[in-house]
């Protein structure tokens, strides 16, 4: 069993399509999940006691199952109970989301604790009301102190996009694993998948890295 | 709404779950214990003096972090098939090196964090810099590191649920058996990962317990 490169070059189109679909995936998922984080990460800040139960139990209760799992409930468990229909890769693109907003959520909160209270009681005092003390004074720095956070979240979810070949869609991981399937050289194609995970991951990082350089506030 | 709930199914195949539920607890026990202790050799690594060893242990922690745990079980049981490691002990070797440079990581900005003056301090007063390591550095270091560690635990207890798909029978794959004979997709999901939760909430306990007795004892000394 050699390192034949061959079967990737012979794939490389429907490899390519696959990669792109990841990208796709947790482009998405990168969007819906930081709206989902931020938005129950007020949630819980908020002053209606129930909505702040709520979101507590939804984070706590999705921080403490696997993603496998959200999946398969998104998947297979919930269509029956509160009927509708998913197709794989919606029920991915929401399970992800659904999944990582409970972690950015979390983020949130050490964002937000960074914001010193005395702005929020100036911001107040000076007349604004508390959902434009929000929008003007709190988001703005708790969203440029939660960047290396966010960006951890980031690679956590395109790394984790691969879950989704086990729902049967064809993403990078999927493609390449049908790829086997149909000619099986596992080790260069699980090579090609890891380098190609490192590259896109790094990437993503760094983009991470450079955003915090240029956004942050100094301490 | 017409769905009716039956959560009978799930004491109905208690002795399915219960096996799952110890095949779990095995692999994130197995898991955990691969990853301690390759986190702490590459860890120790990274933070050490020798370049070289620096940038191996940086280079394998970078790769191993960036490549899905999905891809790591793929290549024990597919990509070394040859070795005809048995589903579970594949399981065991992608979670080690998998979490095992997350560990890594960790007890790298542990280290680091222990000021100076302590490695200078302890080589001063006649210890050897393996001494030193270990009575002065890891302790303080375990007290720092010992909330981003339990962390770390819970997420491999719950990514230990990857290795259904190497069709190791854990409680994920036992979820999925229910489903496939009784439809009762909702209540298996639901049931299986309470259970997740009751391993999960128990190891970050011990983790934090353990450690935090450590730190504590090791200021006695003080």
């Amino acid at each position: 069993m050699g390192m034949d490169f061959a079967v990737i070059w012979r794939n490389l189109p429907y490899l390519l399509e696959g990669l792109l679909l990841t990208l796709q995936t947790a482009l998405l998922v990168i969007l819906g999940g930081t709206a989902l984080g931020v938005g129950l990460g007020i949630l819980r800040t908020s002053r209606l006691p129930v909505a702040k139960q709520a979101a507590v139990a939804y984070i706590e209760a999705i921080r403490g199952t696997p993603l496998l799992v959200v999946l398969s409930v998104v998947y297979f468990g919930l269509p029956p109970v509160v009927g509708y229909r998913l197709g794989a890769y919606q029920a991915a693109v929401v399970g992800f989301t659904l999944f990582i907003g409970a972690y950015i959520a979390e983020d949130y909160r050490s964002g937000l604790a960074s914001v010193p209270p005395g702005q929020i009681e100036a911001g107040l005092a000076s007349g604004l009301s508390r959902g434009q003390v929000l929008a003007h004074i709190v988001l703005p720095q708790a969203i440029r102190r939660m960047i290396p956070a966010l960006f951890n979240q980031f690679v956590r979810l395109l790394k984790f996009t691969s879950v989704a070949s086990i729902i049967g869609v064809m993403e990078f991981t999927g493609a390449a694993m049908t790829v086997n399937a149909r000619e099986f050289q596992p080790l260069p194609i699980l090579a090609t998948l890891a380098a190609t995970y490192l590259v896109v991951c790094s990437l993503l990082s760094q983009v991470g890295r450079w955003l915090n350089l240029r956004y942050a506030i100094a301490a | 709404m017409r769905y009716r709930f039956e959560w009978g199914v799930l004491w109905q195949y208690r002795r399915a779950l219960l096996h799952g539920f110890l095949l779990t607890l095995g692999l994130s026990v197995a898991g955990l214990a691969g990853a301690i202790a390759l986190g702490i050799l590459l860890g120790t690594g990274s933070a050490g003096e020798r370049r070289w060893l620096r940038i191996a242990c940086g280079g394998y922690v970078e790769l191993c972090r960036s490549v899905p745990l999905l891809v790591h079980m793929y290549f024990w049981y597919l990509g070394l098939s040859a070795l005809k490691v048995p589903g579970f002990w594949c399981a065991v070797l992608a979670l080690t090196f998998y979490s095992g440079a997350f560990v890594a990581e960790v007890v790298r900005s542990g280290i680091q964090s222990v000021p100076q003056g302590q490695w200078a301090a302890g080589l001063a007063s006649g210890l050897t810099r393996r001494q030193t390591l270990h009575s002065i550095v890891y302790p303080q270091a375990a007290r720092i590191v010992a909330p981003s560690l339990a962390g770390i635990f819970s997420q491999l207890i719950k990514d230990s649920s990857l290795a259904s798909v190497i069709s190791v029978a854990e409680l994920t794959f036992q979820a999925g058996a229910i489903e496939g004979v009784t439809f009762r997709t909702f209540e298996a999901y639901v049931g299986v990962s309470l259970l997740y939760l009751v391993i999960v909430s128990t190891i970050s306990q011990i983790t934090l317990f353990l450690f935090h007795r450590r730190a504590v004892d090791m200021t006695a000394y003080v």
